[in-house]
């Protein structure tokens, strides 16, 4: 029933809440109720770091409204902290639902002494030990032949688990991206790419960045299966990606899933004016439409266990508290100082390394060196 | 006279000048090379519609047409590779990297084809092109938007290297830089974007490749940058005027082929260098002018070298300004060599 290289994305969930295939046993309305708070809780996210911007507390920002049902129903199709994740930037929504802290992202975000990554990166390029989700590299479709390599680590090993790798539709068109894929068809190593195709890379849309119809088309040139998924309908992501996962776990080798999703708001905060500058109002609109947060409320509707707007009211409003007081408590460990600029470069830090520090330290602190 | 033999003028010549930023003349440049000449072609991802990220291309599409700018899908080997392929066969394209940092994926062509074809070929093939990239920190951008990857490419024979840090130079550079025979990686201190301001003339005019400037005259000492440094060095020298030393402050604007002529001279009247940049110190490319005075000039030195550089730490984000060789930093090191 879940068959690779489909001309239509595959779904369960009309736009108007009706389940237009037989909805799996595992959906049950506790479990969609769930899977829409995750994904209220990752737009408000969205909604309060867009605020954090406006206030100058943090820098930058790219949102991944519109995409929560692709990002949240990957993490509820992986076993989270067993499997290995090298993802790209705008996944944290993905990072939220796999039980990455909120203190955490927002740390990152802020560059405070709670940032496990220490102020390196710019914001939202976190990493999170404990959960495998591998730091973030802004250079786009860089993580893909690393993650080929994560999973054939993982094959060498024999242990049972497999690597995720996500990336935006432009990063398809990198070298690296071919370089990975065919990597990973060559060796037949555990590894589950993931294509957060949301149709635009900054200005470039997917028309402009290839000639081929869709992506997961691709995958047949490195040997390995595609798959076309609905990415804005939680159900179809988590049936066919969890489908896909037990395939490659259980040894079939590499596979591509493309999840068809929009990114609603800008880029970037350094990309205001997306409307104004390179698409229309009228094709927001018409993808505002499929959101995934309400297409699962609609589909609680015509279950009858519809969310209530209190319900709803309250939620959002934890959320915020929630965001909030991470706020607080990350500002409240204060910026890092320019000692960690010279640590974690090396695993023992070189001579020239420690003279340099000196030199600053000097600087800093008015002292002669 | 052509526009190919326009002789370089300086900004305080006759000829009319207006104020523009750094991004305005580069902006500037590119459409009237656009207009001079049909086979300046400009790509790159963004560059369309959007008029690329810091919108130096802004509205040149609209103006020339999507045959003449456009976007390419994201890749920058392909944009390089193709940007080498197109020159081969006659055109001028000027092709845009986002960000120097994501020089990287295209770095194989840069090095492999555009640095090489010429000498390979024997002269029969050559890939007059420009590579336009913003560079530099200082826009708490975190490694991978703040690099200064200058050092690699002066390290390949082939390759021009230059980076302005005047408007006047910015427009002048890439014209001459579109107009010659070679490839040119063109550096944009993208902090200087809006910040610098100055004159520039109404009339076309190039900036040789290859001829620093003197931004500050000066016998006490010499200050040789390029660059977004440049202001901060700027800045050190006024301070250092307070205090009755005169410094002399040149800005290389190319790195390859670079003005020995004018640092030889200038070190040899003052008998001291601080060589100031923001990139990692280690095989940073000021080790090659220091190489070059300390040959030259040892006898006349009073004082060793001094280097002022970022550190060899990737560049961190929430230290962007620690980072930086700012005015104290570059003052302190022009006292070291006072005082030596
Ligand atoms: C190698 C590289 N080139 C250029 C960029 C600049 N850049 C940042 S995001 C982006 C668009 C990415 O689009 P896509 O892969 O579709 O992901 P999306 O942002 O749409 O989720 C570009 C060009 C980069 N980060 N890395």
């Amino acid at each position: 029933m879940i068959q690779p290289f489909t001309s239509d994305p595959l779904r369960w969930v009309a736009e108007d809440g009706r389940p237009i295939r037989e909805l799996p046993d595992r959906f049950t309305p506790a479990v969609l109720r769930e899977l829409h708070h995750e994904m209220v809780r990752a737009r408000e996210f969205d909604k309060k770091l867009v605020t954090l911007l406006r206030q100058g507390r943090t820098t930058f920002y790219a949102q991944s409204s519109g995409m929560e049902a692709t990002q949240v129903g990957l993490a509820r199709s992986i076993r989270v902290g067993h499997d290995w994740v090298w993802p790209y930037y705008r996944d944290h929504a993905l990072g939220l639902a796999m039980g990455v802290p909120l203190l955490d992202l927002i740390s990152q975000c802020l560059g405070t002494n709670s940032d496990t990554c220490r102020g390196r990166q710019m914001p939202h390029h976190f990493a999170a030990q404990r959960q495998n989700f591998v730091s973030i590299s802004s250079s786009i479709a860089s993580q893909v032949p690393p993650a080929a390599g994560n999973a054939m680590a993982q094959k060498y090993l024999g242990v049972d688990e497999l690597t995720v790798c996500t990336f935006g539709d432009g990063a398809t068109s990198e070298g690296d991206w071919h370089a990975g894929m065919n990597m990973a068809g060559a060796s037949g190593a555990p590894c589950l790419f993931v294509c957060e195709n949301n149709q635009w890379a900054i200005s470039t849309n997917l028309k402009a960045q290839t000639a081929s119809e869709t992506i997961h088309i691709k995958a047949k040139a490195y040997g390995m299966p595609g798959y076309y998924v609905d990415g804005n309908d939680i159900v179809a992501v988590m049936e066919v990606l969890s489908h896909v996962a037990e395939g490659v776990r259980a040894g079939n080798g590499p596979a591509l899933v493309e999840c068809l999703t929009y990114r609603v708001g800008s880029h970037s905060n350094a990309d205001a004016d997306a409307e104004k500058n390179y698409r229309t109002r009228e094709e927001v609109n018409a993808w505002l439409a499929r959101d995934p947060i309400t297409r699962v409320e609609r589909l609680l509707d015509h279950l009858g266990e519809p969310v209530s707007a209190e319900e709803r009211a309250d939620l959002i409003s934890a959320v915020h508290r929630e965001v909030d007081e991470a706020v607080l408590r990350a500002e409240a460990t204060g910026q890092p100082d320019w000692r960690i600029m010279f640590e974690d470069v090396y695993a023992d830090t070189p001579v020239h390394l420690r003279e340099q520090a000196a030199f600053l330290r000097a600087e800093q602190e008015g002292v002669r060196a | 006279m052509t526009a190919t033999q326009a002789k370089p003028q300086a900004a305080t010549g006759t000829g009319e000048t207006r104020t523009l930023t750094l991004i305005q003349a580069i902006n500037e440049a590119m459409a009237e090379e656009l207009a001079r000449d049909d086979r300046v072609v400009i790509f790159g991802e963004d560059v369309g519609a959007r008029g690329g990220v810091f919108l130096a291309t802004a509205g040149l599409q609209a103006q020339f047409g999507p045959n003449r700018v456009f976007d390419t899908p994201l890749s920058e080997a392909s944009i390089v590779g193709a940007a080498v392929g197109m020159a081969v066969r006659g055109l001028r394209p000027i092709a845009e990297i986002q960000f120097a940092d994501y020089m990287g994926p295209g770095f194989d062509q840069i090095i492999s084809q555009a640095a090489k074809i010429r000498y390979r070929s024997g002269g029969q093939f050559t890939a007059p092109l420009v590579i336009r990239t913003p560079s530099g920190g200082g826009v708490k951008g975190g490694h991978h938007h703040s690099q200064s990857p200058e050092s690699y490419f002066a390290h390949t024979p082939g390759l021009k290297v230059v980076m302005p840090s005047t408007p006047y130079d910015a427009k002048g550079l890439l014209k001459a830089a579109v107009r010659g025979g070679d490839p040119v990686i063109y550096f944009e201190p993208k902090r200087l974007y809006r910040a610098a301001k100055g004159q520039v003339p109404v009339q076309d005019y190039t900036v040789e490749i290859g001829k620093g400037a003197v931004r500050r005259e000066g016998t006490d000492l010499t200050v040789i940058g390029y660059g977004g440094v440049m202001p901060d060095a700027e800045k050190a020298a006024q301070a250092l005027a307070a205090e009755g030393v005169q410094a002399e402050v040149i800005d290389l604007r190319s790195l390859v082929p670079w003005d020995r002529d004018l640092v030889l001279t200038s070190v040899a009247k003052t008998g001291r260098a601080v060589l100031v940049s923001e990139a990692p110190r280690t095989a940073n490319f000021m080790g090659e002018v220091a190489y070059v005075i300390q040959e030259e000039l040892f006898d006349s030195l009073l004082a060793p070298v001094m280097q002022v550089a970022g550190f060899d730490t990737p560049y961190p984000y929430v230290q962007d300004k620690v980072y930086l060789p700012g005015p104290n930093r570059i003052a302190a090191a022009c006292v070291r060599a006072l005082n030596y």
